[in-house]
Formats: C-alpha cells, sequence, structure tokens
C-alpha cells in the first residue's frame, strides 16, 4: 500500500492536489524534458516517506493517471491523507488472497 | 529543403489505403498519379515479376485472381504465404503492405519533392501485437527509417477535433465501419485535450460483410448456385463480389443498379450469364441488420458511460460504407445526434496519423545533413502544444556555456524573458503561443559579457492545437504463471512507452546442456485473470542448451516487458544465479488456424453454451441469456467462416478463430454471472471482513479508500455487473491484507498456513528446517526472520500441474 504514496501522480510531479489539468500537463512535459536532457534536479521527488527516485516512465504514468477522472480522485485522497510512517510492502511475488483468518470465516480450508 | 514542417500519415487499410501530411498548419490529403486520394490495397505480381499496386491491379481481380492480392491486412502477424504462381514467387502479408507502403510513399514523394523517412501508421484499435510488429517490419520493407503506429480510432478522433470549432468540448461518438472491423470511440475534449473514454467495437464487422450479404443475394439469383464451400466456385464469387462493390457503391446515388458481367461465369462446368438488377431498396434491406448491430455496439458503449440517448454533441463517421445513405440515416435516428459534417470519411483516418505525427515530432524528412554553425544545444519542447504558455528545456553541448538564453517569436510580437544557463549549460523557459498556429521561435544567446553566441539549431517551432496524450495501450499484458494466474505487467489504458520488472520463481530445474528442459515464460495478452482466457502474443525460452550452468528450482528470474510508442514487444529475463541475461522472444505469431481445429472448437462451445443456456432458463437470469443469445449468432456467424475456411479461404479462417476465442472470454463472464447467488453471498462477506480489518488496523487513507471500494460494490451488485463485483472484491481483499499484515499476528498466521501444508513441498527435508526455525522465530518474537521462514517455505509449495497447462506451460511463478 505504501505504493499508494511513493508513486502518488501528485508527488510524481511535484504538483498540489489542486492542480489544473492544464498545469499538470505543463509540468509533465516539463519534467520529461528535463529527465531527457538530465538536469540533476529532475531526478528524485519528495514524498511523505522521504525522497524518491523520478523515472520517466513513472512521469507518464502519473499524468496519465490523472487524465482519468476517478484515478485523480484516489490520487488525491492518498495525497492529502498520507500517513507519515512506512508500511510493510508486498512484492508481486507474494501470493495475494485471502489472509487466512479471514478464509477460515468464509468456511475455507486453511 | 522546405522550411516548414512535413509530418506524414498513412491509412494501411484492408481495402483500400490513403496518405495525408500536415505543415504545422493546414492538413492535405496526398493524390496519387491517377489523382485520386485513395489507393486501393491491392497488389500484383507478373509473369515477369512486375509489382502493380492500387487501382491498376485492382482491375486484375477478375482477370487474374491468382496472381492478383487483397485484403492481405487480415493476414499480418500469422506465417501464411501468398502465392504468385505466374513469376513462382511467394509473398509474406507485410511485404505486399509494404508494396503498398512504397507506393504511397512515391506518391508522397512527387507531391512534395521531398523524401520520406518517417511516419505514422494507424493500425486498428484491437491489433495484437504480432499484426502491430508486422505493420512495422512493413515500413522498413518500404524504405522508412522509422515508423509510429497509431490506433485508427484515435487518428480519426484527433482529426475530426482538430477541425472542431474552438468552443466544440463535449462528448462525441467516432462510429469507424471499416473494411473488416468496426469501431466506436467516445471521445472528449476538454482545454484543448482529448481524451478516449471509453471505446468498443465488433472485431467481426466490416465494410466486406455488406459486400459478402450482396454477393450472396446476387449468387442466389443465378440459375447454377456457387457456394463459398467449395474452393472451385471460388472465381466465381470473387467476380460476383466485385460488381456487387460496384452495385453497392453506385447505389449510394441512385435507386437502381444494373448487374452485369461481360463474359458468362463458369459454375460446374455450365455458363451461367449475369445480367440482373438491383435496388437501393434491397440492398438497404440486406444491410441494415448489419448497421443495427454496429449501433448495438454504440448503445453499449454509451450506456456504460452513462450517457443516455441525446447526450452527444457529435457524431463523426469514419469509413467506406458509411457514405451509405442508409448509415446516415439509421445512425442519427438512433443515437439522436447530429452528425458532423465536412469531413472526408475515407482520409480522415490518414489526415489523423499526420497530425499525430507533429504531436509525436516525427518529421517526415530525413534529420538535417549538416549542423548549422553556432554553439550546439538540446533541445526538449512539444511539437505541439494544447497549453498556451508550454516550457521549453535546453542543455547547451561542452564547457563554459552561455550565461544567458532568450527566445523570440519570428511575428516580433513576443519574446521571452532572458533565462539563465546553469553551470551544466541547462536552462528552462517558457513560451506564449498564438492560438491554432505554428509558432517559430529564434534562439539567442549570450555571453556573461553580453555579445551574441550563434546557436545550432537556431530555431525551434511548436504548433498550438488539440493533442492527445501518449497513446494508450489497448490490450493488458502479462505473463502467465505455472498456476494458471496471469502476473499483470501493464494494464489497458497504460501511456505507452512503458516498461515493469517483477520478479518470479522458476518452478523446475533447468539443467546445463539439456535441451530437453525449457524455462518457458509466456507471454500474453487479454483482460481476464484466468491465463487460458487470454492471447498468447509471445514466449522467451530459455533452454538447457543455452544456459551457462543449471538453474535450479526456486531461482530468482527477473523479467521485464517493454512497449515502445508504436506498441512493439520486447522481454528480457535476467537470472541472477547464473549471471546471464535472455533476450530472444520467439513465436510471435498469430496462431494457424486449421480447419479441423476450428470445427472441434466450435463443437465445444456449442456444447457449453447450451449447458450455460439451460441453466439460465432454470435460474430464470434473463441479462444472461440475452447475451448467450448474441454468442449463438456470432457462433452461427463463426460457422460461415469455417465453411469457406474448408473451402481455402486463410483470412475467413483467422477471423473464425478470433471470432471463437472472444466467445471463449464472453462465455467465462457469463458463467460468472451465472455463479451470481455465490458471488452476491461472496462480496458481502468480503465486504463485512474488510471493514473490520481495515477500520482495526488500516491507516486513514485505506478507510477513506475502501470507502470508495464499498460503493462501488454496491453499483456493481446494483447493476448485477459480475465481473466488476469480482474486480472491487478484489481490491476490497488487497487493502483487507494490507492492513492485516500491519498487525503482529499476520505472518504467524501465514506461517500456520503454510506449515500445514508442508507434507506437499518439494524439497521436505529444507522445508522441515524451515518450519522448526519458523517456531524458534515466533518464539524469540523475530517478526523479520518470521517472515523470511515464510517466504521461503511459499517457494517451496507445488503447483497444481492442470493449472499449468493452462498457463501455457508457464516455467515460472
Amino acid at each position: 500500500m505504501s505504493a499508494k504514496i511513493v508513486d502518488n501522480p501528485f508527488f510524481v510531479l511535484g504538483v498540489s492536489p489542486d492542480a489544473s489539468r492544464i498545469e499538470i500537463e505543463r509540468e509533465a512535459q516539463k519534467l520529461l524534458g528535463m529527465l531527457e536532457l538530465e538536469f540533476p534536479a529532475a531526478r528524485v521527488y519528495m514524498t511523505p516517506l522521504g525522497e524518491q527516485h523520478r523515472t520517466a516512465e513513472a512521469v507518464r504514468a502519473a499524468v496519465a493517471a490523472l487524465r482519468d477522472p476517478y484515478q485523480r480522485l484516489v490520487a488525491e485522497l492518498w495525497a492529502r491523507h498520507a500517513p507519515a510512517q512506512p508500511m510493510p510492502q508486498r512484492g508481486a511475488t507474494e501470493r495475494m488472497g485471502w489472509t487466512p483468518p479471514i478464509r477460515r470465516s468464509l468456511g475455507w480450508k486453511p | 529543403m522546405p522550411e516548414t514542417p512535413l509530418f506524414v500519415g498513412i491509412d494501411l487499410g484492408t481495402t483500400n489505403s490513403a496518405a495525408a501530411v500536415f505543415d504545422g498548419e493546414h492538413v492535405s490529403v496526398v493524390r496519387n498519379a491517377q489523382g485520386a486520394s485513395v489507393t486501393p490495397s491491392v497488389v500484383r505480381i507478373d509473369k515477369q515479376g512486375r509489382v502493380t499496386v492500387g487501382t491498376r491491379a485492382r482491375r486484375f481481380i477478375e482477370q487474374d485472381p491468382a496472381n492478383t492480392a487483397a485484403e492481405f491486412k487480415r493476414l499480418m502477424g500469422t506465417d501464411e504465404q501468398i502465392e504468385f504462381p505466374a513469376a513462382a514467387v511467394k509473398k509474406k502479408p507485410q511485404e505486399l503492405s509494404a508494396e503498398v507502403l512504397k507506393a504511397l510513399r512515391q506518391d508522397i514523394a512527387d507531391q512534395l519533392g521531398a523524401s520520406i523517412e518517417r511516419a505514422v501508421i494507424s493500425v486498428p484499435a484491437l491489433f495484437e501485437l504480432p499484426q502491430s510488429s508486422a505493420t512495422s517490419d512493413a515500413a522498413r520493407l518500404a524504405g522508412f527509417q522509422r515508423v509510429e503506429l497509431l490506433q485508427e480510432p484515435i487518428a480519426s478522433a484527433l482529426a475530426a477535433g482538430w477541425r472542431a470549432e474552438q468552443d466544440g468540448a463535449g462528448t462525441w461518438l467516432v462510429f469507424d465501419f471499416g473494411g473488416g472491423t468496426f469501431d466506436a470511440s467516445l471521445l472528449e475534449t476538454r482545454d484543448g485535450l482529448l481524451r478516449v473514454v471509453g471505446h468498443d467495437g465488433d472485431n467481426f464487422l466490416g465494410g466486406r460483410d455488406f459486400d459478402w450479404r450482396i454477393t450472396e443475394h446476387l449468387a442466389s439469383m443465378l440459375s447454377v448456385v456457387p457456394s463459398r464451400k467449395n474452393p472451385e466456385h471460388a472465381s466465381a464469387l470473387r467476380a460476383l463480389r466485385l460488381v456487387a462493390e460496384d452495385a453497392k457503391i453506385e447505389l449510394s446515388r441512385s435507386d437502381r443498379a444494373q448487374v452485369t458481367l461481360a463474359q458468362p461465369l463458369s459454375i460446374d462446368g455450365q455458363d451461367v450469364d449475369v445480367d440482373l438488377e438491383l435496388t437501393r431498396g434491397t440492398v438497404e434491406g440486406l444491410c441494415a441488420p448489419l448497421v443495427d448491430r454496429a449501433l448495438d455496439v454504440c448503445v453499449r458503449l454509451l450506456t456504460a458511460n452513462g450517457l443516455g440517448p441525446g447526450r452527444l454533441a457529435r457524431i463523426v463517421l469514419v469509413g467506406g460504407p458509411t457514405v451509405m445513405p442508409l448509415v446516415r440515416a439509421r445512425v442519427a435516428a438512433r443515437l439522436e445526434a447530429p452528425i458532423a459534417e465536412g469531413h472526408d470519411p475515407m482520409t480522415l483516418v490518414a489526415q489523423g496519423a499526420a497530425l499525430y505525427a507533429a504531436t509525436a515530432g516525427l518529421d517526415g524528412r530525413a534529420p538535417a545533413q549538416a549542423f548549422a554553425p553556432g554553439r550546439q544545444v538540446w533541445l526538449q519542447y512539444p511539437a505541439v502544444s494544447s497549453d498556451l504558455t508550454p516550457h521549453v528545456v535546453g542543455k547547451f553541448v561542452g564547457d563554459n556555456p552561455p550565461a544567458k538564453v532568450k527566445l523570440v517569436r519570428n511575428d516580433g510580437a513576443w519574446s521571452s524573458a532572458d533565462a539563465t544557463v546553469g553551470e551544466d549549460g541547462t536552462w528552462l523557459t517558457s513560451v506564449t503561443l498564438l492560438p491554432r498556429r505554428a509558432c517559430t521561435f529564434t534562439i539567442e544567446a549570450k555571453t556573461m559579457g553580453g555579445d551574441n553566441i550563434a546557436v545550432s539549431p537556431p530555431s525551434l517551432t511548436i504548433v498550438q492545437g488539440l493533442t492527445i496524450g501518449d497513446p494508450p495501450l489497448s490490450r493488458t499484458l502479462g505473463v502467465a504463471l505455472a498456476n494458471g494466474h496471469v502476473q499483470t505487467y501493464l494494464e489497458r489504458g497504460a501511456p505507452l512507452p512503458a516498461r515493469r520488472t517483477f520478479t518470479h520463481h522458476t518452478v523446475e530445474t533447468v539443467a546445463k546442456g539439456s535441451s530437453e528442459s525449457v524455462l518457458r515464460i509466456p507471454i500474453v495478452q487479454g483482460e481476464l485473470e484466468a491465463a487460458n482466457l487470454c492471447r498468447l502474443v509471445g514466449t522467451l525460452d530459455i533452454g538447457g542448451d543455452v544456459v551457462k550452468d543449471t538453474v535450479p528450482t526456486g531461482s530468482a528470474v527477473e523479467v521485464t516487458i517493454e512497449l515502445d510508442r508504436g506498441g512493439r514487444l520486447s522481454a528480457r529475463a535476467l537470472v541472477p544465479v547464473i549471471g546471464q541475461v535472455f533476450e530472444q522472444v520467439a513465436h510471435l505469431l498469430v496462431p494457424d488456424a486449421a480447419p479441423e481445429a476450428l470445427d472441434s472448437a466450435i463443437r465445444d462451445l456449442r456444447r457449453q453454451l447450451m449447458d450455460l443456456r439451460t441453466d439460465a432458463f432454470r435460474h430464470g437470469l434473463g441479462q444472461v441469456i440475452e447475451k448467450l443469445d448474441r454468442l449463438e449468432a456470432r457462433l452461427s456467424e463463426a460457422e460461415r467462416d469455417i465453411d469457406a475456411a474448408h473451402g481455402g479461404d486463410a483470412d475467413a479462417a483467422q477471423r473464425a478463430r478470433r471470432a471463437l476465442l472472444d466467445v471463449d472470454a464472453t462465455m467465462a463472464e457469463a458463467d460468472l454471472a451465472r455463479k451470481w447467488p455465490e458471488l452476491d453471498a461472496a462480496s458481502r462477506q468480503a465486504a463485512i471482513t474488510a471493514s473490520s480489518t481495515v477500520g482495526f488496523h488500516g491507516t486513514d487513507a485505506e478507510r477513506a479508500l475502501l470507502n470508495d471500494v464499498l460503493a462501488a460494490m454496491e453499483k456493481a451488485r446494483k447493476d448485477r455487473d459480475a465481473p466488476e463485483l469480482e474486480r472491487q472484491m478484489r481490491l476490497a481483499q488487497r487493502l483487507s491484507s494490507a492492513a492485516f499484515n500491519r498487525t503482529p499476528e499476520a505472518w504467524e498466521w501465514y506461517f500456520e498456513d503454510a506449515a500445514s501444508e508442508v507434507s506437499r513441498a518439494r524439497d521436505l527435508p529444507r522445508a522441515n528446517k524451515l518450519v522448526s526455525e519458523g517456531k524458534v522465530a515466533i518464539d524469540r518474537g523475530d517478526a523479520e526472520e518470521l517472515r523470511r521462514v515464510v517466504k521461503a517455505l511459499w517457494q517451496l509449495l507445488p503447483e497444481d500441474s492442470e493449472a499449468r497447462k493452462r498457463g501455457f506451460d508457464s516455467g515460472v511463478r
């Protein structure tokens, strides 16, 4: 879940959750240009969980997410209510599924 | 070399192709040597091996069908070869497409006096990866240095939106009837940015279906009726189809058309004269059901996006069949919206592709050979900008850069403030554009002392107008796993280019030197989580004969999947234990469709459909029955294609193969709907558990998000939308897990769970050792250690072999 914070489009782009659509597009285009020309300042961004590495892919994904009204709403929520301490992260290789007590409560075999 | 930029777009169509150029302010359609704006996608190779393309080749379809090929676009991405017996050559579909592209490239050169090296080529929205990569190959064969691919509906939307009034904001629909496919796209323009809100379509409905309906009607009126099932009748049917096509076009303007052939047809050894009359009424009667089918797709798309009738600002018609008065009238009436006038339905896609070339900064001419004299600077700016004040980013090459930079607009009415250049040569400024114009800015650089320095390049041009963001991925891409599920890498709609890496683990040992043992990583495309319902688009095979050393079971494999802007796929696997990288993706082909295999597949589907139907009737599920009826109709159509496949029509075979896959996937959804009562109960239970875990252990943000998910679940339940409910249920599940993982007991639970299955583990002594280590960790309260133990245990538990088969024999999890 900490991905919701460190990958939050507003943090990636470094814009406020109130930014207009035009401002977001303008900022993204500028960041992509700066990354392409290897501006040192463009390579990192700040989140409540510390400094993160910024890539062109992340910028593109962020601006695409904010174009979708629903995804933007979710991103705004996370950007405004981000908790300050790190959380355990689940990698792609882990099994996703019901946690055992929940599985049991649904009458499934443990 | 001309001063203005030249952006080139090409619509490489099934029946017709077209090209257009955009100079920064105006789009113009390129005319071919015959003066026409469209070139038929037909290639002929004669006895001497001479290649003819377009109208001149099309004339030979009837006279010399064996050496004249049409509709080869549908075979792109297959390894089907097209034979030209007179010249005794075989050509791949992409080689024939390359001939069409070459002809268009020549037309552009003739008209503009410039050789074109780079262009944007449009492809159907639902093209699979092998088809896209075959299109890129065709462009390379035609001599293009670089091409980008663009989805056709986006191209037409861009062209239509560009022309729209300044206040053309709103939601609108692109109704695109191609030769072989129908696409409906719902778009929105706001603040100069075009967004694809939704897309739906029918991959098996197009202009050629109109032609076949009319052909079959004409055939039924002959004294001896030819059949598509019989390969011997193919030439008679081809001749009929050609006149049917002409009659259809003629009937767009007049009420009756005479259908005559100079030579009698030879059917079963008899001479059959063709002298028939067609009326507009007859043809409209034949075609109306097809138009209605397209309209059903539109209504479904509008409903899915909460739009009732009459809510559209306008409808843009694209494609040859939309020229028919019947289509225009029916569309306007059913969707209760005005048809946008002033667009040429035959070249709109090419025009959009040209506009997109500008957005992508893909000037058609070869890059300047010599650098202008002066201090070299790298520039980054949007070639097309909807924003009136975009940023320009630059970097001077080399040491001791100039101190200040200023951009001056060429009309002299505006210039930027002085931007300070950093010690590393970097600078940043913004410019002001004129609406709907191409603006050129001169770059003025000064030294610390105030002396002017010449800069190379000396200027830059930005076009102000509608833009579209990065092209979205049309289908979700992932890796099939040994448990039959799919690990999603890139979601549908993800902006391209994109790249993602995940770490998997092998489920089998790959022995060094053994060609028998292969680690297979199947790459699939599709929207469902079950691998067998997705399409295999490529595999990355790592064989025992190429590994430097034996790769033991459970080894980590880092797989990276990358797509460029044109949707070209590359995959890479890194195996850290042996420090080797593998990048050879094989089998990037659309599978071959043997008629016998299709026969047995359709029998299976029919049986499943019967079962589903009986069940749906028993439970009175009206919605499901409706869905099944639609599938039934699709199957009947596929049957006709399979008949034609038996008659030797490879194109119809591919069509049938895709139709069957689609039916299979839709059936899986219908099956989900059938299980509604169970799903409903499970989702309620999930809501309760998620509320309590997230309530106790979640963060504020998780709680807020769960509220959204619960609302979405409620809506899905109300709409009886099973796939959506399942999706939301999974989200709730993940929120639960995340919150649960934060509790101290979480990993103890996981441990007990894994320990209870330990008898099935692969390496039993090691598994038992891990269990003891885990117990010690719990006693010591060492959460980190426990976590490590559980993860190691999970690696040792086996996957089911049936599931693995469904996962395309995947060797990873």
